[in-house]
């Protein structure tokens, strides 16, 4: 059996870290100590593993919750998980679009302005994100 | 009218209701019906704002983030089709 140091350790994860994976419902102890402290059994090492690995992937603590369970399930299939990586894929494609768009914006801020030390209250940034029509979301 | 299906390959969901669907829609005039596997096409997902699958889109906009039973794509169908006489 692991202490919640030695699963930290093996993990190369901060203990409040597994903690809040409890909290989320992503690991439970094994046992408890009779002085209270947690003991994690080995695949506990392979869990965090998963978690941080998904994490790694973009999926949220509640995605990979439901990946976890949907590891357990009796009838899901590899079908299942690779739906919900290409749903994942889709919604970071979107994240990626948005903020394109975003950097586009951006540069169309920063043409606008030819720096110097004009007053701020004639910065053409700063009026073009006070203007009524922006011209930077247009593009 | 453009009906696009997004799904994923090998979607239990999109298999067993697909053929059904598309029977209704092609029951109306001018229906162009396209299945689009994601994977192949990502871009034209995104571009229509889809993030869930399968989902349906009519004329490019995405009308349906799961799918639709037949009755309520024929009835979304029937309505478009109207707004378009109307305006004729």
């Amino acid at each position: 059996m692991l202490t919640i140091g030695k699963l930290a350790k093996a993990g190369d994860i901060s203990p409040d870290a597994l903690r809040y994976y409890e909290r989320e419902g992503l690991l439970a102890p094994a046992s408890k100590t009779d002085s209270g402290y947690r003991l994690y059994g080995e695949d506990a090492v392979r869990r965090v593993r998963f978690i941080q690995h998904a994490q790694a992937c973009g999926f949220t603590l509640a995605e990979i919750r439901d990946l976890l369970h949907l590891r357990q399930a009796d009838g899901a299939c590899c079908d299942d998980v690779k739906s919900r990586a290409i749903e994942k894929k889709l919604q970071l494609a979107a994240k990626i679009r948005a903020i394109q768009k975003m950097s586009a914006a951006l540069d169309v801020l920063i043409a606008e302005c030819a720096g110097g030390s004009l007053p701020v209250d004639d910065c053409p940034i700063l009026a073009a994100l006070e203007a009524v029509s922006f011209e930077a979301e247009r593009t | 009218m453009k009906i696009e299906l997004f799904f994923t390959p090998g979607c239990a969901k999109c298999a067993g209701a697909t053929t059904a669907l598309k029977a209704a829609a092609e029951t109306m005039p001018g229906i162009e019906w396209r299945e689009v596997n994601v994977l192949d096409d990502l871009d034209r997902a995104v571009d229509l704002g889809v993030l869930t699958l399968p989902a349906l889109a009519v004329d490019g906009e995405l009308v349906f983030t799961t799918l639709p039973t037949v009755e309520q794509l024929v009835a979304e169908l029937r309505r478009r089709d109207g707004e378009r006489g109307d305006g004729a």
